[in-house]
């Protein structure tokens, strides 16, 4: 008997050894139904000075952090969003979500410097809908994260955002509650800010890519676009978005063609390229030029014909190195006088997440919510290391900034500066990126292949001083990823 | 507690084949996909939420299953282990975990050196052997009326 009841007892201890770390695990990685992502994580401040991060009290609301309320919207409109089934241009029947009848929703244009206002009206989605303004630096209030920036708009509400059109460029509009589910099924655009004083000699395309229930897709359409009809010798650029949660390939047959902005700033002084691929990361977006009569070829997706056009060739095996093309020019800060170094290091674990067990992507070692709050203050220069060792390539999206790319692997960058706001980190590589603190307020940090997002591979950057009033969770429901 | 132990064992091993099938199921629907209906496979689609080919939900329970549900199920055998007074019981449940956490990480890992899969699938059959031949010799010993079976 004495042995039977230590034998039992031998069984129920090695029970708990095995049992007890995995609850304690499990019950840290569960969430409270509504929170501040002000609590998420612990605060890292980079070497910099720990500032009091204030909470609800004093300093700056993120609300508060809006665009010149007393000036005039020079472009206006209203989007409305719904939850339907509808049909692609090429006629395939698709249950989605659409922003005034259709998916992609209108292209909103802008010239340099006007103020846009857009009224949201969800009409009928169910979670409530935001739109982000994706690599536009718009001001915190405006830039539509739900539960961060503001509540998700539900059936019936409506919403306005304003921001003025600063930099010219190629960027996106899309929903950032449930994204992973609503950018997806559609929920998205294109937004183009043009200069004062566009080059009259350029032609002007957009060519969103979309894949619509595994359908992919040219603005919004599946198979052979009509040919851009213009005559030999004009030159056209070719504004390529990439909406999907992974890279596409961009190239043309049978011409060269030059790399002329990326993520919405231009490259300085692009040489013709031949036999080379564009990876362009998901989010992200590259404006290439070409001279008709071409083709520029978008992967799976398709190809844009340019005038005659040209015979497709099979997909280049050499990449563009984005490190070194184009020519250097003067940054408008110095990274060398960095005030903050931050290290995002992404890996994958076993644990748990929203009390799930997997293998989740870790931030410095930590699962989701236990992630760092990257804090700096305004005017800071930061430094950022971003590394990956999780076996998969993240495309990691910085709201409200866009940073140069300093280095990559240690080889520094020679090339044009390298702007991104969307940048593939591919597993087992490192980069260097470099930003200035000049938009305050609380912005994601996250992968753009969005299911990771919502599988924890999310952080914060925060400006100290700002008081965050809104909630993931709560009455709104919010859920950014 | 004996019962639920080898019940566990042959669940692990049938996991093992359902593992099996459903990845290689996959591969035969994207060729399919490929080769009579001219897909194309790139980033973008894969990363995509529904890329829309016969099989596609292999890829997908391949990676539920192996990185959640078959660790679950070789944990419970562990726990059950500590109970189940089979001799070696422990030492071979203990064995199954290391194999399993090998598997996983293999399995990852081939994302970047594709031909880690190989030992990836050779791990497999580690694991469906030692599962399976662990509850099949449990039945002989059952059968035996000198075997330990007896209380």
């Amino acid at each position: 008997m004495i042995r039977e009841r230590r034998r039992l007892l031998l069984a129920l201890t090695a029970t708990a050894v095995v049992v007890a770390p995995l609850a304690w695990t499990w019950n840290g990685s569960r969430l409270p139904s509504t929170y501040s992502v002000m609590d998420m994580g612990y605060a890292d401040y980079g070497g910099g000075p720990e500032s009091m991060t204030q909470h609800d009290t004093m300093g700056r609301s993120v609300a508060d952090l809006t665009a010149d309320p007393s000036r005039k919207a020079d472009v206006s409109l209203t989007l409305t969003t719904r939850k339907e089934r509808f049909r692609l241009a090429s006629g395939e029947g698709v249950d989605g979500y659409t922003v005034n009848g259709s998916s992609p929703g209108p292209t909103i244009r802008a010239v340099e410097g006007q103020l846009v206002e857009v009224r949201l009206v969800n009409e009928s989605v169910p979670d409530g809908v935001t739109l982000h303004w994706h690599g536009v630096d718009v001001p915190n209030a405006e830039d539509g994260v739900a539960g961060v920036t503001q509540d998700a708009i539900r059936v019936g509400e409506s919403h306005t955002y304003r921001f003025v059109a600063e930099q010219v460029g190629t960027y996106w509009y899309h929903s950032h509650q449930v994204s992973h589910r609503q950018v997806q099924r559609g929920l998205l655009g294109a937004l183009v800010i043009t200069p004062k004083h566009p080059d009259p000699m350029v032609r002007d395309e957009i060519a969103l890519l979309h894949i619509y229930n595994g359908r992919q897709t040219v603005n919004g359409r599946q198979g052979a676009l009509a040919p851009v009809d213009v005559p030999a010798g004009t030159r056209v650029r070719v504004r390529v978005i990439n909406t999907d949660n992974g890279a596409a390939s961009v190239w043309s047959s049978g011409s060269p063609y030059k790399v002329v902005a990326i993520d919405g700033y231009d490259v300085n002084a692009p040489t013709p390229l031949t036999d080379r691929v564009v990876r362009l990361t998901a989010g992200g977006r590259v404006d290439v030029e070409v001279v008709a009569p071409a083709r520029v070829d978008l992967g799976g997706s398709g190809a844009i014909v340019i005038g005659a056009g040209a015979p497709g060739t099979r997909q280049p095996r050499q990449q563009v190195d984005l490190l070194s093309y184009g020519s250097p020019a003067a940054l408008p800060f110095d990274p060398a006088k960095a005030t903050r170094r931050f290290d995002y290091s992404i890996g994958r674990r076993p644990g748990f997440v929203h009390g799930r067990p997997g293998l989740w992507w870790s931030i410095n070692g930590h699962l989701f919510p236990d992630v760092p709050m990257y804090v700096v203050e305004e005017g800071d220069v930061v430094r950022m290391t971003i590394e990956n060792h999780s076996r998969d390539v993240h495309p990691m999206h910085l709201h409200g900034h866009h940073a140069v790319v300093l280095s990559r692997d240690g080889v520094k960058a020679t090339g044009s500066p390298w702007w991104v706001d969307s940048l593939d980190v591919a597993s087992g590589h490192e980069y260097e990126i470099a930003f200035l603190a000049d938009n305050p307020g609380v912005w994601m940090d996250h992968c753009h292949n969005l299911p990771h997002a919502s599988q924890g591979l999310v952080a914060h950057l925060m400006y100290a001083g700002i008081t965050e009033p809104f909630r993931v969770g709560g009455q709104a429901d919010n859920a950014p990823e | 507690m004996r019962t639920a132990f080898r019940v566990l064992m042959y669940l692990l091993a049938a996991e093992v084949l359902v593992q099996g099938m459903a990845i290689a199921y996959a591969l035969a629907g994207m060729g399919h996909w490929v080769d009579q209906d001219g897909g194309v496979v790139d980033k973008a689609l894969f990363d995509s939420d529904n890329p829309d080919f016969p099989g596609v939900g292999g890829f997908m329970a391949h990676g539920m299953n192996g990185t959640m549900i078959i660790p679950i199920l070789v944990l419970l055998l562990l726990i059950v282990s500590f109970f189940a007074k089979v001799p070696g019981g422990t030492k071979t449940a203990g064995i199954l975990v290391g194999l399993v956490v090998l598997q996983v990480f293999l399995g990852i890992f081939a994302h970047e050196v594709p031909y880690v899969i190989m030992l990836h699938v050779l791990n497999a059959f580690a694991i469906f052997s030692v599962a399976a031949l662990t509850a099949h010799r449990m039945g002989g010993a059952d059968r035996d009326p000198g075997g330990v079976a007896t209380v």
